[in-house]
């Protein structure tokens, strides 16, 4: 153990390193360059050397807010979580640093969202609709309206339960479906048959057979009826041998025109007639007229008679006694 | 000299299991607490101005140059690869389940808070601090430092401070580069080449690291500077004990400053995750 020559360090032999100083200043400038710059980075990702204005929200339930989580405004984080707190009332109030510069986003009439997703954090949203609306206040408080996708997931499985319980109904064995479907078969089967759907629709074989025999019927009588058509056709507008009703009709037409030609005149005669007879009306007037003088004359000298009768009656010697004699 | 008699008798006579129990029980306490009073004396000698006067300036400027300079290089490129290929594994495998949004957050805190500083640590330990320590053992039994001691100098101020703080030094610088390397690194894995994610990549960043995980992370960073440091220094320093014919090498030395590795880092998670 006891060497009687020390071999000397090996960094006895080295020789001075050139500028060490500078170097070794150097490295330790680096060493606290990247120990400040990393320090200065982490405080302006923190927000540190951002202007904020304070906004205050209320819910009545803070699960899964932290300190530090965004709030968005169209999925950009426009503010940060600083404290949450217990209100005197129960609620809770979440207190948000909305940078500056984004604070024009926020409205009097934004509205604030707590939304818990299935997978991943709590999500506070802010939504401007009216974006001409005055900006919200510094430290305005606005009420959070919170939507939570897992608070449905009891009620949606009650419900899904309930549809797979219907539909296991629905396609049991003796389910009212099964039956339809089974009649459905035996149906398609029976129209397939001969017969088909018309068997079908009548029920049985011989009302089938009925209706096809009327088909047939009305056939034929579909073809009778077509040969009177024929038939009137002829009759009305003629054939080549002999001329129809319409020829005549026509002829006839040409008579009653020429009747009624001849009509006209007589009524023309007539009305000749007609004005002699009012002539001779006017003259029975006037002799109307002349008559009433006669009939006065006439009554005139009758009533002279009847004085001359009466007068002679009188005088008559044989005249009957008319009058009584009283004794 | 050296007292070598002692233990060489009893290796002779096998001890009884109690006393071979007590035996090591000894050993273990002796050995944690020189390094719990080397590290106490280191800190009470980088706290004082003494320790920098112009001559110790030189021995300490040289040592850390020597102990800095030569792996900044080389760890700063191991850790850019490690961490592409880390980020590259963890977006690739988010993509397949749709949780793109957390992968950053996921590789800046496997990567940046956890694997890097412990890399960084174990780095410096294997290339720098292990080695000084060894040469220290080697000065102690060359008699170097008896000889220093017999001239009226401080063999822990001359020899032992410098190497210490060379080695604190290495570490972390070396975990404050890989980290910003992982930073860069992380983000190109991620947006490519241009500024498009900047912000949002800022903005994660800063809620990744809030005040108590930064806290943690500094904490955990300078304590595992200290222990790569200090500890395969203290092996070196001590002569082993009698009893142990295997920690000659310094191996006890290596599994102690593991174990304080692990320590810190099972502290560090705690403090993190609870």
């Amino acid at each position: 153990m006891n060497e009687p020559l020390p071999s000397p360090a090996p960094e006895e032999l080295l020789r001075p390193v050139a500028h060490l100083r500078l170097k070794a200043a150097a490295l330790l400038l680096l060493t606290l360059a990247l120990i400040v710059g990393s320090a200065l980075y982490l405080l302006y990702a923190r927000g540190a050397f951002e202007p904020t204005q304070p906004l205050v929200l209320t819910t009545d339930d803070s699960e899964g807010v932290s300190v530090g989580m965004d709030m968005t405004f169209s999925g950009f984080p426009i503010g940060r979580v600083r404290r949450i707190e217990l209100a005197g009332d129960g609620n809770v109030r979440i207190l948000v640093d909305v940078a500056q510069r984004d604070a024009h986003w926020l409205r009097e009439s934004s509205v604030f969202t707590l939304v818990r997703g299935l997978v991943g954090g709590t999500a506070i949203k802010a939504y401007s609709g009216v974006l001409t609306d005055p900006p919200l206040a510094a430290g305005a408080e606005r009420p959070v309206l919170r939507g939570d996708a897992t608070a449905e997931i009891p009620q949606l499985m009650a419900t899904a339960r309930q549809l797979l319980d219907n539909l296991q109904q629905l396609t049991a064995q003796e389910s009212a479906l099964g039956a339809t479907l089974a009649q459905v078969r035996q149906l398609s089967e029976r129209m397939n048959a001969p017969g088909g759907a018309l068997g079908v629709l009548m029920g049985n074989e011989a009302d089938a057979r009925k209706v096809l025999q009327t088909l047939e019927r009305t056939n034929q009588l579909l073809a009778r009826i077509d040969a009177m058509a024929a038939r009137a056709d002829r009759q009305v507008f003629g054939a080549a041998g002999a001329p129809g009703l319409v020829p005549e009709l026509r002829a006839a037409v040409v008579q009653m025109n020429g009747l009624l030609q001849d009509a006209r005149q007589s009524l023309l005669r007539v009305d000749a007639v007609l004005a002699e007879a009012q002539a001779v009306g006017a003259n029975a007037r006037e002799a109307t007229t002349d008559l009433g003088a006669l009939r006065a004359q006439v009554e005139a000298s009758l009533r002279k008679v009847d004085g001359l009768v009466n007068e002679i009656n009188r005088k008559w010697p044989f005249a009957r006694e008319t009058e009584l004699q009283l004794p | 000299m050296f007292p070598y008699d002692g233990p060489m008798t009893t290796g002779l006579y096998p001890a009884s299991l109690p006393r071979r129990a007590w035996a090591l029980a000894v050993r273990w306490a002796l050995a944690w607490w020189r390094i719990i009073d080397l590290g106490a004396v280191v800190l009470v000698l980088l706290l004082s101005p003494s320790s920098y006067r112009p001559a110790a300036r030189e021995r300490l400027a040289r040592r850390m140059l020597a102990d800095t300079a030569p792996i900044l290089l080389g760890f700063t490129a191991l850790a850019a690869l490690l961490s592409l290929v880390i980020t590259h594994i963890v977006v690739v495998t988010a993509l397949s389940y749709g949780l793109t949004r957390y992968a950053l957050e996921m590789v800046i805190r496997v990567l940046v808070l956890e694997l890097i500083p412990l890399t960084a640590a174990l780095f410096v330990a294997m290339r720098t601090t292990i080695p000084s320590g060894v040469q220290l053992a080697r000065l102690r039994q060359t008699g170097r430092l008896q000889a220093l001691r017999e001239r009226g100098a401080d063999p822990v101020r001359m020899e032992l401070l410098p190497r210490v703080l060379a080695g604190v030094h290495a570490s972390i610088t070396l975990a404050a580069l890989s980290c910003a390397v992982a930073l860069v690194m992380a983000y190109l894995g991620v947006y490519g080449f241009n500024t498009a994610g900047l912000p949002a990549y800022t903005r994660m960043f800063g809620q990744v690291f809030t005040p108590s995980i930064t806290l943690v992370f500094a904490l955990k960073t300078l304590l595992f500077s200290l222990a790569v440091a200090l500890i395969p220094m203290a092996s070196g320093l001590y002569p082993p004990h009698p009893g142990a014919a295997q920690d000659q090498t310094g191996q006890g030395g290596l599994a102690r400053m593991f174990a304080v590795l692990l320590l810190i880092e099972a502290v560090s998670l705690m403090g993190n995750y609870y």
